[in-house]
């Protein structure tokens, strides 16, 4: 532990040092950055407003759709096709929305972004919801029924601890993804306008467009500061912490213990006294919930017919909702083909296909880095120890920050040949995408059961062999998993990577994201923003998505989870 | 005079699982009555529909037709006299052992109090005192059946229910609870009032029970009722025990 606490005054002090460093050569930024701090609260704010909201959603749609078979064939679907709409297509209808709504107070914009950051958090963690809660093996739903536990009782000792695996791991997927709304959302241009809130994206986007890298490194580093911050001190305990709940799939089978920083953070004080005073203190009030709980659950079951009711009305209602909402969505996009196609909508097919063709060259290249990688480090302690924590400093970036860093790159290097905007949207899609492949080969490698590379070892499998039979097997259905959900980032990216307002000049290229943008924005001379077309191309791309997941990604997850799983 | 009804009564309970419209008899028509201080075991080939006829006895399932009566009344899943002991245990991983053998209690809103003293009382009849704090993956598989056994004796049920107990342990630390359990057994200041068993080992059924109900393959039928009249402890070595057994094992090939 000593040797540990070493490392962390190195870092500390690297950190200072490197502090000093920029204040002293850069001091007009320094001194813009002395309000990190506060933008880095708002910024926080709005991610935690938006986080529940998700979660309160998350476990009403996912409790609902796992309990209610004829609601979940309804709502199964629904969420698929939420998770597959390009979000920030949405965004300048929704803004203009929220702000009018407001009458133009700071409120509507706030709102219009903690509801994008919402909708990017909501729909994985719903699915989380659903899947574990179908997945509770019958043997445990019939001991809670056999010992009579229903209702309230079973909610809290049942269905509730058999999701917080899946929710806490889906939450962090759902940060990640609420990072890089978040830095879009804050500062906004639709319709002529541009919407601005103070926080960490609106510093790092401004400093962009006056092409100060000082500040956007500042602002990038503070972002990657928060980052991991909350992810040492909330993310990782909270993991080790649902480790509890986790049902054992192979009886007797050890329980991995949790690596990384929670462990490194056992030097912390732990406060035994303080936390056996609380206990004893909270004790009466647990019992008195308990008891609250047994009042809650005698309700439940008196008005049994009552709460029957409630349910068939509450089934009901979000049926006509649902028959309402999607009934009028069918008419909108009716009317919408059944009126002359405005003009750009012939160019849709060709754009999403250059787009398709961008985000699958971004695709293959974080393939050829992550799977050796993946690999390397999955396999050895020592480059583990060493690459990991860099790793997921990077990783911790969410691709929009980078926004400005990766252009003025691209500038720098391929202005000379005119493709700078290509090479910036090529290189934002795979800032997008190689994380969610790299964290989840790496998962996939460390999953090899240690028998099995012990049996592979004396063998003799070596090399390309080994690669083969054991290696490149084992990676499959982290590779599918990672696959789906870095596509999904890779066509979210594509409305900003495509069109780069930057220092002045825009920066785009041809592809559906920039068709929308300029849909939404308005197309020189005429600058008349094009509604029609921008729900066109929103209608295109998740066709575009849902037919990758139906008759890709999907069909493939089945085949690789009976071929590849790890269990005898 | 009527008599009372008996403890257990299954009247010619039937199951069928209907594949592509096409009938798969699991059960047809078992019919047999459990009495006070009756140790009964149902044996079978694996397959034959023991684990559905418990399913069924304790209300977990539902018969295609026929009944099951309770102490003269319709069972229900949440019957507090019946009790069930599982197979693979179904221990709530998330809770510790106390928190496992209070479950059935907390869902009869018995006070936490008198939830926790009930609890540590069967806690130490099983033996597990000191671990009331652990949880169930720190535990060894029959120290695991063990809190089932636990769970299962604190709601104080008239009729304990056992789907094959312990098959999912090793053959000594089988036979130290099978022993375990009888010692419980004989103890008549402790519930339960009968015990219901289901096993596919018949050297088991013979060693535990006093009765062996002879369940027989596709579909499940019931074809034999033997009443095993051996003293306890009955000693596996003796001419007569195994004389049970290969009557038994006649009876299933």
């Amino acid at each position: 532990m000593a040797g540990l606490r070493k490392r962390f005054r190195w870092v500390a002090l690297a950190l200072v040092a490197l502090a000093v460093g920029v204040a002293t050569l850069f001091p007009a930024q320094a001194a813009a950055a002395l309000k990190l701090p506060l933008l880095a609260v708002y910024s926080v704010s709005r991610m935690v407003a938006a986080y529940l909201l998700a979660l309160v959603f998350a476990v009403a749609y996912g409790t609902t759709a796992a309990t209610n078979k004829r609601a979940a064939v309804v709502m199964l679907p629904l969420l698929d096709v939420l998770q597959s709409i390009p979000i920030l297509g949405f965004f300048p209808a929704a803004l203009v929305f929220f702000v009018s709504t407001f009458q133009g107070s700071p409120v509507g914009l706030e709102v219009a972004v903690v509801f994008l950051i919402f909708t990017s958090m909501a729909w994985n963690m719903a699915f989380g919801v659903y899947e574990s809660l179908s997945t509770i093996p019958h043997d445990l739903e019939d001991a809670a029924a056999s010992f009579g536990v229903r209702d309230w009782l079973r909610f809290r000792r049942l269905a509730l601890p058999a999701v917080v695996p899946k929710l806490v791991y889906n939450s962090i997927l759902s940060w990640t993804n609420g990072w890089f709304f978040l830095v879009a959302s804050e500062v906004f241009t639709a319709y002529g306008a541009t919407y601005a809130r103070p926080g960490l994206g609106a510093f790092i986007a401004d400093a962009g467009q006056a092409g100060d890298y000082a500040s956007i490194l500042i602002g990038i580093g503070a972002l990657a500061a928060v980052v991991l911050a909350l992810d040492t001190f909330v993310w990782r305990p909270l993991s080790v912490w649902a480790e509890r709940f986790k049902v054992e799939a192979v009886p007797g089978r050890e329980v991995p213990h949790a690596p990384g920083l929670y462990q490194r953070l056992q030097w912390l004080p732990r406060f035994p006294r303080m936390r056996a005073w609380l206990g004893a203190r909270t004790r009466p009030i647990l019992d008195k919930y308990d008891r609250a709980s047994a009042r809650l659950d005698r309700v439940y079951k008196g008005h049994a017919t009552a709460m029957r009711a409630v349910r068939r009305l509450d089934l009901v209602l979000f049926l006509a909702v649902f028959v309402l909402v999607v009934g009028a969505g069918l008419l909108g996009l009716a009317g919408l083909f059944l009126r002359p196609l405005p003009p750009g909508a012939a160019d849709i097919p060709a754009a999403t296909a250059l787009s398709f063709a961008r985000l699958g060259l971004a695709y293959v290249l974080a393939l050829a880095w992550t799977i050796p990688v993946a690999a390397w480090i999955g396999r050895s302690e020592r480059a583990s120890r060493f690459l990991t924590p860099a790793l997921e400093v990077f990783a911790s970036i969410p691709a929009t920050a980078l926004l400005p860093l990766i252009l003025g790159f691209s500038i720098a290097v391929a202005s000379g040949v005119g493709h700078e905007a290509g090479l910036a949207a090529l290189l934002i899609a795979l800032f997008s995408m190689q994380w969610y492949l790299l964290f989840n080969l790496v998962a996939g490698v460390r999953g090899i059961p240690g028998d099995l590379e012990e049996a592979a070892r004396s063998f003799g499998l070596r090399g390309l062999t080994y690669w083969r039979r054991v290696l490149l097997p084992a990676m499959v259905p982290s590779l599918l998993t990672g696959s789906i959900t870095a596509w999904g980032a890779g066509w979210n990216a594509l409305i900003v990577s495509e069109y780069l307002p930057f220092h002045g000049r825009l920066y785009e290229v041809e592809g559906i994201g920039a068709l929308m943008d300029r849909a939404t924005f308005g197309v020189p001379p005429a600058m008349q923003p094009n509604a029609e077309l921008l729900f066109l191309s929103i209608v295109a791309m998740i066709v575009v998505v849902l037919l990758m997941n139906k008759l890709l990604w999907h069909p493939l997850f089945r085949r690789a989870s009976m071929r590849f799983r790890m269990e005898a | 005079m009527v008599d009372p009804p008996p403890l257990l009564d299954v009247r010619d309970v039937s199951r069928s699982h209907f594949e592509n419209g096409k009938e798969f008899k699991v059960l047809e028509r078992v019919k047999f009555e459990l009495a006070e201080r009756d140790f009964a075991c149902i044996v079978g080939p694996s397959g034959c529909g023991k684990s559905t006829l418990l399913r069924i006895i304790v209300g977990l399932d539902n018969p295609t037709s026929g009944e099951v009566l309770f102490e003269g009344a319709p069972i229900t899943p949440e019957n507090p006299q019946v009790a069930m002991v599982f197979q693979s245990f179904a221990l709530f991983p998330w809770l510790t052992v106390q928190q496992n053998v209070e479950i059935g209690l907390e869902a009869r809103r018995v006070p936490p109090g008198e939830r926790r003293t009930v609890a540590t009382e069967f806690i130490e009849a099983v033996g597990l005192t000191g671990f009331e704090n652990a949880f169930p993956r720190e535990l060894s598989g029959g120290m695991k059946q063990r809190v089932g056994i636990a769970r299962a004796l604190a709601i104080e049920p008239v009729l304990l229910c056992m789907d094959e107990p312990f098959s999912s342990l090793d053959a000594l630390t089988a036979q130290s609870l099978r022993d375990e359990i009888l010692q419980l057994w004989s103890d008549p200041a402790l519930p339960p009032r009968a015990v219901l068993m289901v096993t596919h080992s018949i050297e088991e059924a013979v060693y535990l029970a006093d009765r062996v109900l002879v369940l027989c393959h596709r579909p499940g039928k019931l074809v034999a009722e033997l009443e095993i009249d051996l003293p306890r402890p009955r000693n596996r070595k003796e001419p007569e025990f195994y004389g049970w057994v290969d009557e038994i094992y006649g009876l299933i090939v």
